[in-house]
């Protein structure tokens, strides 16, 4: 990859480096030598004589396009030709480079690329441009202020003299104290030449070519192969291994025991995964998660969820939402459901270590969504420092919050097994190990509760979410600091957008039932299906349009009021078109607010339901890549799709029931809508565009499936099977 | 050992003729552009040419494609310049992009035996590979461009 380099390499050139601390730059340096020099001009830029502006990524990349996105915004206060800019992956825990959002952990998840670090780059943008104003101006003998710039150029148009970046770069920078950057010297919004504009993603040529490296296709000098076999029950472990078979395989060195499974290494691929086909393993079967069932794990959280003398953590509360439901003249109530759901990101787990002779070290190909946990995962398992420890950030091939956890067993085995055979060793995962093993958005139960006024007005709001606490498992650390309060489990309930002056959203945390992380939308991906959904309920009763229902509870966000205006116009709600019908759902994700109509059709023999065509009006904000954006929201939209038609795990005996994509389907080309989107660009602050377009798809196809057939689907993914059963109802 | 011809080299490999193709490709050759998915035919991240004609290498031994000419994304241009890549690159397809040396290899295919498909021919043809980032749309734009444009 051509685009990223690697830190380090200042081996025969000179560099002017500004270290950013907690309250700004702290200062910078110039180095220099042989036969260049460079300008390391703050933690985030270095500029080379040669012209190359560095820039630091400080994230990861797993298809959301932050690794253009982030250093555009650096590059656009520095003024900075985009030609000229080599983005450098950060490959290490250094929380200089932190969110602000997540306490300055590397952590790349809830949609907060762009909407974490936007001040943090524009500052630094900022000032590598002022400090190379300040050299210029030395060098000329000439005040700042007679200077401005243009791309890559300080230009004194008084005298006409230019210096590209590249030469400053080369200038001697002592005595020159590092400029102060405060929002005073950023551009102002009209002045964006890179920001707003369609820029092409950095990653995409190379992309088309098969020459992007993943996890899954990292090979290094003597690399030894690892299959794992994992205990079929989370927590069982073996109670008689006969690894004859595996072992007599040509090729296959020896088996490791790891904490959930076994390992076969192995010369080459094919014969590690054929050793541990031959593994016979006897496993023990009294672990607690024997008795995981997910029929029946979603029928006691319902019962949870209905059952009112059950109190839960306050999520969101304003007034007095319950008393209000019960003086209303008329209280309404639906119990949804919701199904376990799996990332499926085409890339299955893949890591590759190579530990050190003393064990204390290592060197870690890996493609994570946090430098953090993946240094933590290594520094315990190795018992060691971080210093020890080389790493590789990689990009992922997908991950839609599958690889968020304070502990990655994936990479985990990787270590221990190379610590094991003493060579460095890549674990790969097979299609049915990821989906068997894999880490779910939960099953869910929600009831709702809310009243109506004589005239139809929404009177009081209770949302009541039964589910386990995903964060207790997938990062039992940040579980002790926000019991509890799990963002993961609840997003979306906090239902924000609307004027709700008398609500309650709270959480009833039951028992676990499977291994759970993040997923694209996170809580919002099940919580605005059943608060939206019910909202249709409520506009039925008070025999109100669903837009206009939803309008008059919007009546002090205008920005929110705008997009359900737009999507009405776009879709020419109220008149579908013959055997189709449309339904409407406002949501988001944070910040970013999305209004969707959706147009369907159903096939009432099969129970298949069709969606043809999806508007999506949408505001995060001020948006830094607009193309990108619209393919993030697209996505989005895609993936709830997916997940609210097809997408279902089931667990019995603590065994996922799934295999491969022949039973766990997600959408294909020819089952996903023509996606028109409106997304306007605001003047006010960036709020994230990754996950927008996914929690508002699943409550519009319900609302139109009653728009159509006057049933409601309340337990997602509406399969035909539960189609036809609401048929019949 | 087998004898393959990849991207018109004609190579020894050292591996038991069952060995599925898409394994030699990737840990033997290096040819890591063509993607594991899900060994299963399901999702087509390991689509391949077998003489022209789009295959699952994740589930062809070796032992069938001896004599056949086999090309990957290494192989599809000189320079990375075929009219999809192109393509794909106009429409900004890619996202994570691991699925996309399969599609391409798809489309490809497609365009080799009709270069102008009609729409319903393209969703129908790439309704064989999965995308869980979501890039169906742009894909089926990606290949109009590549067809009108060729």
């Amino acid at each position: 990859m051509t685009h990223f380099s690697r830190r380090g390499v200042l081996v025969a050139g000179s560099a002017l480096v500004l270290g950013i601390g907690a309250k700004g730059l702290i200062g910078f340096e110039t180095a220099q030598a042989a036969d260049s020099s460079l300008l390391d001009a703050n933690a985030w830029v270095r500029i080379d004589s040669d012209g190359a502006i560095t820039i630091i990524f400080p994230i990861t990349e797993m298809g959301q396009g932050s690794s253009t996105a982030l250093p555009l915004i650096v590059a656009e206060e520095l003024d900075a030709e985009w030609d000229d800019v080599v983005v450098e992956q950060l490959h290490r825990d250094d929380r200089t480079y932190g969110n602000p959002i997540f306490g300055k952990v590397l952590y790349t998840a809830g949609s907060t690329g762009v909407y974490g670090y936007f001040d943090t780059l524009r500052l630094a943008g900022a000032q590598a441009r002022a400090l190379l104003l300040a050299i210029a101006a030395k060098h000329w003998g000439v005040p700042v202020d007679s200077l401005t710039t243009e791309p890559s150029q300080v230009v004194h148009a008084a005298s006409g003299q230019r210096l590209t970046y590249g030469e400053i770069a080369g200038l001697p920078a002592d005595g020159i104290d590092l400029p102060e950057a405060d929002k005073t010297a950023l551009k102002h919004r009209d002045q964006y030449r890179l920001i707003g504009k369609e820029i092409p993603r950095l990653d995409i040529p190379a992309k088309t070519r098969g020459e992007e490296t993943y996890a899954f296709d990292v090979r290094v000098p003597g690399m030894l192969y690892a299959s794992v076999l994992r205990s079929p029950v989370e927590g069982e472990t073996p109670v008689s291994v006969d690894e004859s078979a595996a072992l007599a395989i040509p090729g296959v060195r020896q088996t490791v025991t790891l904490p959930d499974g076994i390992a076969v290494v192995a010369e080459r691929a094919e014969a590690a995964i054929a050793g541990k086909l031959a593994l016979v393993v006897e496993w023990t079967t009294a672990a607690p998660a024997h008795s995981f069932d997910s029929d029946r794990s979603l029928a006691d959280y319902a019962e949870a969820a209905e059952d009112l003398s059950r109190d839960g953590a306050t999520w969101r509360e304003e007034g007095d939402g319950p008393g209000t439901i019960a003086k209303a003249d008329r209280a309404l109530k639906a119990t949804y459901r919701s199904d376990y759901a799996y990332h499926a990101q085409i890339e299955p787990m893949a890591a590759v270590a190579s530990v050190d002779a003393d064990g204390k070290g290592a060197e870690v190909w890996a493609a994570t969504q946090t430098q953090s946990w993946t240094m933590r995962t290594i520094t315990q398992v190795l018992q060691t420092k971080p210093e020890r420890i080389r790493l590789h950030m990689l990009t992922m091939g997908g991950s839609f919050g599958r690889r968020t956890a304070l502990t990655q067993e994936y990479l985990r085995d990787a270590l221990l097994a190379s610590k094991a055979v003493a060579a460095p060793v890549k674990v790969l995962w097979s299609r049915e190990e990821d989906l068997k093993f894999g880490w779910f958005r939960p099953t869910a139960a929600q009831h709702m509760r809310a009243g109506l006024s004589k005239e139809g007005k929404l009177e009081g709001w209770h949302h009541r979410v039964a589910s386990p606490s995903v964060i207790a498992y997938f990062n039992p650390l940040r579980w002790s600091q926000v019991d509890p309060h799990d963002i993961i489990a609840m997003r979306g309930s906090e239902n924000k957008f609307y004027q709700l002056p008398d609500m309650r959203a709270e959480h009833i945390i039951t028992e676990r039932g499977a291994r759970l992380a993040p997923w694209r939308g996170i809580g919002a991906s099940y919580t605005s299906f059943a608060a939206e959904a019910f909202m249709d309920e409520l506009a039925e009763a008070a025999e109100s349009d669903p837009i206009a229902f939803r309008l008059q509870l919007l009546q002090h966000n205008p920005r929110g009021r705008r997009l359900l205006e737009r999507v009405r116009e776009m879709s020419n709600w109220g008149r579908p078109e013959q055997g189709r019908a449309l339904g409407v759902a406002f949501a988001g994700y944070g910040d970013s607010m999305a209004a969707g109509v959706v147009e369907i059709s159903l096939d009432g023999e099969s129970g298949v339901i069709r969606a043809h065509r999806l508007w999506a009006a949408i505001d995060a904000g001020l948006v830094v890549a607009p193309d990108n954006a619209r393919a993030q929201i697209e996505g989005g939209i895609v993936f709830g799709v997916s997940s609210a038609l097809k997408e279902r795990i089931t667990i019995k005996k603590g065994e996922v029931e799934q295999n491969n994509f022949y039973d766990y389907e997600i959408v294909r080309a020819n089952e996903v809508p023509e996606i028109v989107i409106d997304l306007e660009s605001i003047d006010a602050s960036p709020t994230g565009i990754g996950e927008v377009g996914t929690p508002m798809v699943a409550p519009a196809i319900a609302n139109a499936f009653f728009a159509l057939t006057g049933q409601r689907l309340r337990h997602m993914p509406f399969t035909p099977e539960r189609v036809t059963g609401a048929l019949a109802s | 050992m087998t004898q393959l011809t990849v991207n018109g080299k004609t190579i020894e490999v050292e591996a038991e003729p069952e060995t599925s193709l898409l394994l030699v490709l990737r840990e033997h050759l290096g040819l890591t552009g063509t993607k594991f998915g899900c060994g299963a035919t399901m999702c087509g991240a390991c689509t391949v040419h077998v003489d022209g004609f789009a295959t699952f290498s994740c589930v062809t031994p070796i032992e069938m494609v001896e004599g056949a000419e086999v090309t990957t994304i290494e192989g599809l241009s000189a320079e990375g310049d075929h009219p999809l890549q192109k393509a794909w690159v106009a429409e900004q397809v890619p996202q994570c992009g691991y699925c996309q040396s399969g599609q391409i290899m798809r489309a490809a295919a497609l365009l080799a035996e009709n270069p102008k498909p009609t729409r319903e021919e393209i969703v129908e043809t790439m309704s064989t590979n999965l995308c869980r980032c979501g890039t169906y749309g742009r894909i089926v734009k990606a290949v109009q461009r590549a067809a009108e444009e060729a």
